[in-house]
Parts: C-alpha cells; structure tokens; sequence
C-alpha cells in the first residue's frame, strides 16, 4: 500500500514537472516569436522613416536654389546668388532651419582639381575659392542628393558691373538612421 | 484513504495549475496583442504626418505667386497643430500630429509630434475632415522672407471681398471660397469691412485698420498675412508672426553681409543702417500689433533698394 501511494506520488511529480517544462518552453516559444516580430517592426520603422527623409531633401533640393536664402536677385529659376551663400557662411543658425544634415554647393568648372585641392570660401576668401560648405552636422551615416544650379555673382568687366554665372553643384545630406 | 481524495473543486492539482498558467500566458497575449495595436496605430499615424510634412514641400512658391491644391483622405481625420517660436530659436518651431477614424468609428492614438522648422503653417489647432485646402503664397517685408501656408478643411463664405483678395482667390482657384452677399451661404463667414461694424459674422476683417476679429480676439496683418489671419486660429497666427520676424531679422543679417560684398564692385547701398534698426525693431516684436511699424520701416528699405542701379541692387 505505501509502495503504491509513493509510486502515484512520484508519478504525479514527473507530470507536474512536465507540464511546467511545457509550459515554460511555451512560453520561452511565444516570447520569441513576439521579439521576432518587434525586431521586423522596428527595422521597417526605421527603413520608413529613412525612404521618407530621403524623398524629403530630394523633393526640397529643387526649391532649395529658389528659396529667399539662395535666389537670385531678378527672379531667375535654379539660380543661386554667390553673394549671399557668401553671407550665410558666417551664420550658424541655418543649421537648425534646413532638415539636411549637410549643406554645400561646389562648382564644377574647375578643372584638373581634386576634391582635396578645392579652395573651401569664406567670408574673407571670397570669391577666389571653389566650394561653400554652408554646415556640416557629424553624423555617422549620410546620403547626399544634389542639383545641379547656376551659381551668379557681382562682378566687374571694364569697369561695369556684371553678373558672372558658373554652373555648380547643390548637394544636401541626409542623416540615414542605421538598423543596430 | 484521505490521499485519493480529489481536490476542493473535484480536479486533480495537474489542471489547475494548467489552468492557471494557461489564463496567465492567455492574460499575457491579449495584453500585448492590445499593446502592439496601438503601437502599430500610433506609428502609422506618425508615419503619415511625416509624410504631409514631405507633402508639403513642393508648396515653396519659387518664383511663382502662389500655388494651391486639394488633399482627399480615404477616411475622416483629425491634425492637430500646434507652434511653439521660442523652441528652436531663432527659427521656431511647428508641429503636427496626425490620427484618423479606425475600426470603431473613433479617433485612435495620435502619433507622435513631428516637428516643423522650415515652414509656416498657417491653419486652426485642429484640422477636421476628409478633404484639406491647401494653398501657399508668399511673404514680403520688404524681401521675401517665406511662404505661407493655409491649410483648411471648411467652406467659408466672403462677404464684401476686396477687388485684390478676389483676384488673388479666383487666380488660385480656391474651391472652398465663396465670394457672394447671399446670406444663406453655407461655411464660415468672413466679412469685410473698410470700419469697425458690428455683424454676426464669424470673422470680420478690417481692411483700413489691416485687423483680423476672431474667436473674440484681434489680430493685425499686412499684406499676405491676411489670409493667414482669417484661416489660423489667433495662438497660431501670432505665434507664426513671431517666427517669421525672426527670418525676417536673420535674413535682414545676410543682406547686410551682402552689402559688404557688393562694395568690392563698387555698389553701394544706403539700406545698411534701415536694415540694422529692422534687425532690433524685430527683437522687441511681441505681436501682431508691431508689424506696422516693422512694415512702415520695410517701405522705407523697399524704395531705397529700388532707387540704386539695376545692377547694385542688394534683393
């Protein structure tokens, strides 16, 4: 009689013990499956949010050259005023105006130069340089777009004033958030 | 024999703690289930604010006077707006929130705020409807400093519309305006008037005082400002002012460096010291009712700027 009573005791232990092993594997199962499936979400939160911020500076880069900041005097379309990107060098605000996270326009009539030896302009150089870094924020992961512009300026020919064009390149970054 | 008793509610301790795991796993999913679709709503509609930001980009004006569009939703939906000029200064800032009807028939969880720096968004706090009007024009004081953007989802009434905001209407082709005297005309009533009257209408314009009635508050506009104080609440208009002052006041700082750099072709420009006292009237600016003065003083840098040679002229 007691050899069965300790029997059915053991017996119900292993069950029990079962169970809860099933159950927690379940649980560990379902656990998984769920931080599987926030991984996906979040991943495709940031991939959304990437696409968005890079249509964004694509759509905006072409307004860019005719917004008050960079236009030029006369009304003229994709026309940047050099006089005034000359000016804004020495503004820092602008960096948290524009949703970029970088700002720059190079011109792209000079020849036989690398990108090493272009003159980078300040308010002090100008206009004897090639490139205007307008800002630059230090993020880690940055695509640029860019358009192409007529980049026109004061300047004299005899005596007279005259507005020089050369063409160059507005390029815009945008911070791309990485998947950790 | 007391030991193959069966439990107090007749069940061996295997079920019931199978149960009661079960409920508590069961308890669980439902729980996180609920979570993760409010979640998901929350970032769909943050994903979709994000999208009428992108949306809104090609509003920029350019060269061209004015631009207007009409949005269509799929389902009715609430925006809320909101602007805030001290964050993010000098600049300021906007935001927008967006949620729309679910399942329910309800509105579900807005997403998160997402921010605006680089436009102005003239509109009321919240935006209600299936179908937005969305019209851009632009901003002079006495260069151009922005465009601004209406957003509304009513149809308004204008009643004794001037000859310009007529013209400027028609040429936009804003379909939720109507120009009429007919009194039963259904919307939100904008009257217009040369002196103060008193009216039942709900916005009363005073073209000669350039004031805006509203939601028992006044406010002051000059030129294309108009419109934004008849389709944005007071707090948004104001606030949107502000924020446009302080462009006005960066932008004045590059034409001042300009000046500097046109002298080395010999242009010369007397709009230097007017552009110094724009810069500080625009530090003391604290409403609406300042633009005046700020406006009377653009005239002045306007005429000077005209007055020079083609050639030197700073905008």
């Amino acid at each position: 009689m007691e050899n069965q009573k300790n029997k059915m005791i053991k017996k119900s232990q292993i069950k029990i013990q079962e169970m809860a092993f099933m159950l927690v594997a379940v649980f560990i199962f379902f656990s998984l499956v769920l931080l599987f499936g926030f991984s996906v979400s979040y991943q495709n939160i940031i991939e959304n949010a990437n696409r968005i911020n890079e249509e964004r500076t694509l759509s905006a880069i072409t307004n860019l050259a005719n917004s008050p900041e960079f236009s030029c005097t006369g009304s003229r379309d994709n026309c940047v005023d050099a006089d005034k990107v000359a000016a804004i060098l020495n503004k820092q605000n602008y960096e948290k105006f524009w949703p970029y996270s970088s700002l720059e326009i190079i011109k792209i009539n000079v020849v036989n130069k690398t990108e090493k030896e272009l003159i980078s302009c300040t308010f002090a150089n100008y206009p004897n340089c090639d490139n205007f870094l307008i800002y630059k924020k230090n993020v880690e992961n940055e695509r640029t777009i860019s358009s192409f512009v007529a980049l026109c300026r004061k300047d004299l020919l005899n005596g007279a004033v005259y507005e020089k064009c050369e063409i160059a390149k507005f390029i815009a970054g945008t911070e791309l958030e990485e998947v950790k | 024999m007391k030991f193959y008793k069966k439990a107090i509610l007749g069940m061996p301790f295997d079920w019931m703690f199978a149960i009661i795991v079960g409920a508590f796993i069961l308890f669980l999913a439902i729980y996180f289930t609920v979570n993760f679709i409010q979640t998901s709503e929350i970032r769909q509609n943050t994903e979709t604010a994000a999208i009428i930001k992108s949306y809104l980009d090609p509003f920029e004006t350019g060269l061209a006077s004015g631009k207007s569009s009409n949005v269509s939703f799929r389902k009715e939906t609430r925006t809320i707006m909101s602007c805030n000029a001290l964050r993010n200064p000098p600049f300021g800032e906007q935001t927008i929130r967006f949620s729309d009807k679910n399942l329910k028939e309800s509105f579900g969880n807005e997403g998160e705020a997402v921010p605006i720096k680089d436009k102005y968004i003239f509109s009321e706090e919240i935006i209600q409807g299936k179908n937005w009007y969305v019209f851009s024009i632009p901003f002079f004081m006495p260069f151009k400093v922005s465009d601004i953007i209406i957003i509304s989802s009513e149809n308004y009434c204008f009643y004794n519309t001037p000859e310009e905001i007529e013209e400027e209407i028609k040429r936009l082709q804003l379909i939720n305006i109507n120009m009429t005297n007919d009194k039963k005309c259904a919307g939100v009533s904008v009257c217009f008037y040369p002196t103060s009257q008193e009216s039942n209408c709900s916005i009363k314009v005073n073209t000669n005082s350039k004031t805006v009635d509203k939601d028992n508050k006044k406010v002051y506009y000059e030129g294309n400002l108009v419109y934004g104080a008849i389709f944005s609440s007071p707090e948004i208009y104001e606030c949107n002012v502000k924020r446009l002052m302080n462009k006005a006041a960066e932008l004045s700082m590059v034409y001042n460096d300009k000046i500097i750099l046109l002298e080395r072709v010999g242009c010369g420009s007397t709009i230097k010291g007017d552009l110094t006292n724009l810069i500080n009237n625009i530090k003391n600016f604290d409403s609406s009712a300042k633009l005046k003065s700020i406006s009377a003083l653009s005239e002045n840098i306007d005429e000077q700027n005209e007055a020079v040679k083609p050639d030197c002229k700073v905008y």
